[in-house]
């Protein structure tokens, strides 16, 4: 298995950039995912590394080779597509054996080989059905099929659980890594659907919306330690503080309008946060602590009043609204049946956390 | 409206709403057919005989000349229907696969020859292929021909009229089902290996078949008994279907022998266009891929 490396690559769509300068490394042997909004030009990168569309210039390397302009059907890669696209003509049998039929595979060697992969992926009993028949999730399972026959180099999956309902998109979402396991194809795998790629990723990139690469780790990484606000408000949901940072040698602090002063937490390698710099607090909601009554040993408090609450089962959500409007989500596990001080509406609370489970992001 | 005659007829309202045109097909359609059928079957030996059922007139076609016609007719519709098939699926893929925009435009410059009178059509070719004509102008103009081609009143001008004429009913069905076909099935074929070639014959034309086969259809009947371009055309020298037709009632005023050729031509046409869908559409599939 080898690498894709994909340097400087720039598209555009009449007169519009999609990507611009793109570098990026997808490792070998991985899970990969792709995240981001709809039009920021993840499904371009994908359909330039299968092929399907040409780039404008930079380069597209699987290890050493550069395939930029290799035709389509001579790329060791391989796609699921959004939509399937099966062959409506053709028998489940007769869909997956395509990739092998048009390399000229003896047919005894294709027929062994397909009635394997059939079974892998538990359709041995529906190999002669036609596609109309099958169901959403059996389709989608004769597209993998397909696609893996072939032992692809790389595999590609555009949204390939768009169109299947929750039950199964999480059976499926399973199965592929299972599959990624045991196969150790790198899949490269483009959702919009954060909670699917934190599912699925070994590694991710995050795009935004000029189809700029924002950030790129493991799904823990992208969601503790987000690179941009961006990063941080798409992946999970959050706080955002802005303020300008005050610095000396006894505290770090970010002076937020109309709510003060609050304690930072500035790690090393962030150089660019620098006295008098402008900046932003990111503050996931569960990591704060909601209280009615005083609490101590935490760096940050502030006090508002509960505008909202939405019980969620595992969790409760409360909307907290601070003194100059803003409102603060915060999630508190539902821990006890009968816990200490009941929270209700229009309450006083005092919210607190730690300065270190906060991320400062530039700007 | 419609409600209330749903309310006036109930059920049966589908029934009464086809009525105007099932009489207007009875009239116009069922009945000269029957007409026609009958016509070949009955013998009137004078004024005041009882006429009497007969299979002479189906007999007398059994000739060597009108079997040639029936011959030569269904080998230009053949050659219609091949050559058009043959610069249509081309067309048309080009069309719906390469031209981004404009595509109706060429389309509207397709159709654009048949706003005019047939006739004119003709005779524009006739200014075209003439002895002193654009093509032998031009070629000899350049030096590739030293004297004048004949390209009128033969064979070949009949079929490259047929061919111009019957394109668009070809083109049509061919360049809607192209459009309608899902491109990403081309992608996910060139995607699992297939070369492109291989995927014209794998998947798009496998995948175009309605189009080809209603085109096909449109092209070959209508071909088959055409009678004004072999007899534009064609100078007069050849007879085809639709010319012995109109000889047989017109000319030689022999109205059952002309009946016994209609319908003899017809279970003709019947077969071979069950023959040519038997050997290059053998599965009965032609709404299969409309969903």
């Amino acid at each position: 298995m080898r690498s894709i490396k994909l340097i400087n690559i720039c598209k555009k769509y009449r007169d519009e950039n999609v990507l611009t300068d793109l570098n990026l490394t997808i490792p070998s042997g991985k899970f990969f995912a792709l995240l981001g909004p709809s039009g920021s030009g993840k499904t371009t990168l994908l359909r330039l590394i299968g092929g399907f569309t040409e780039v404008d210039s930079g380069k597209i390397l699987l290890g050493d080779d550069d395939i930029t302009n290799f035709p389509i059907n001579e790329r060791k890669i391989n796609t699921v597509f959004q939509n399937y696209a099966l062959f409506p003509h053709l028998n489940v049998f007769d869909n997956v054996a395509y990739g092998l039929k048009v390399r000229k595979v003896p047919n005894d060697i294709i027929k062994q080989k397909v009635s394997r992969m059939l079974e892998a992926v538990g359709l041995q009993t529906q190999m002669f059905k036609s596609i109309n028949e099958l169901s959403g999730g059996q389709k989608q399972r004769v597209a993998l099929a397909r696609a893996i026959i072939n032992d692809p180099e790389v595999l590609l999956l555009d949204e390939p659980l768009a169109a299947l309902d929750l039950k199964l998109r999480e059976k499926m979402l399973v199965e592929l890594v299972d599959l990624q396991d045991k196969l150790q194809t790198t899949f490269i795998y483009v959702t919009h659907d954060q909670t699917e790629a934190l599912t699925v990723a070994d590694q991710m990139a995050i795009m935004n919306y000029d189809g700029e690469i924002e950030q790129v780790g493991t799904p823990k990484e992208i969601y503790e330690y987000p690179a941009s606000v961006f990063v941080a408000e798409f992946v999970g949901s959050t706080n955002i503080f802005p303020g300008v940072l005050e610095i000396n040698i006894d505290s770090k602090k970010l002076d937020v309008e109309g709510i003060g002063k609050l304690n930072v937490d500035i790690t090393s390698e962030k150089k660019w946060a620098q006295d008098g710099v402008k900046a932003s607090l990111s503050l996931r909601p569960e990591k704060i602590l909601i209280s009615k009554s005083p609490v101590a040993g935490f760096s940050n408090q502030l006090t508002g009043t509960v505008e909202s609450i939405v019980y969620h089962g595992r969790s409760t959500e409360y909307i907290v609204k601070l003194q100059n409007g803003k409102k603060i989500q915060a999630f508190e596990q539902n821990e006890e049946h009968f816990p200490k001080e009941v929270i209700d509406y229009d309450d006083k609370v005092n919210i607190y956390w730690q300065a270190e489970n906060a991320i400062l992001l530039e700007k | 409206m419609l409600e209330r005659l749903k309310v006036a007829f109930g059920k049966e309202l589908d029934f009464f709403l086809s009525v105007p045109a099932a009489i207007w097909q009875i009239l116009f359609f069922g009945v000269p057919i029957l007409l026609i059928v009958a016509l070949s079957f009955i013998q009137f030996d004078g004024p005041f005989q009882f006429p009497r059922l007969t299979l002479v007139y189906y007999l007398s076609l059994l000739e060597w000349p009108i079997a040639k016609i029936i011959l030569r007719s269904i080998f230009l519709a053949a050659i219609a229907s091949i050559c058009s098939f043959l610069i249509a699926y081309p067309f048309s893929y080009f069309l719906v696969m390469k031209i981004k925009r404009f595509k109706v435009a060429f389309l509207f410059l397709l159709i654009l020859p048949f706003w005019t009178n047939f006739l004119l059509q003709v005779y524009g070719w006739y200014y075209i292929l003439d002895d002193g004509g654009l093509v032998n102008q031009t070629f000899l103009y350049l030096g590739l021909i030293s004297s004048p081609l004949h390209m009128l009143n033969n064979f070949f001008a009949v079929n490259l009229l047929m061919i111009y004429c019957y394109l668009p009913f070809m083109i049509l069905p061919i360049y809607s089902s192209l459009e309608k076909l899902d491109k990403s099935l081309i992608e996910a074929s060139l995607d699992l290996g297939a070369t492109p070639l291989q995927t014209l014959f794998n998947v798009t034309i496998p995948l175009t078949k309605v189009g080809i086969k209603i085109g096909t259809v449109l092209v070959l009947v209508p071909a088959f008994g055409e009678f004004a371009i072999p007899s534009l055309m064609g100078g007069g020298k050849d007879m085809y279907v639709g010319s012995l037709v109109s000889h047989f009632f017109l000319t030689a005023r022999n109205s059952s022998r002309g009946a016994a050729f209609t319908c003899l031509s017809v279970l003709i046409l019947f077969a071979f266009v069950g023959l040519v869908f038997y050997t290059f559409f053998p599965k009965n599939d032609l709404m299969e891929e409309e969903e």
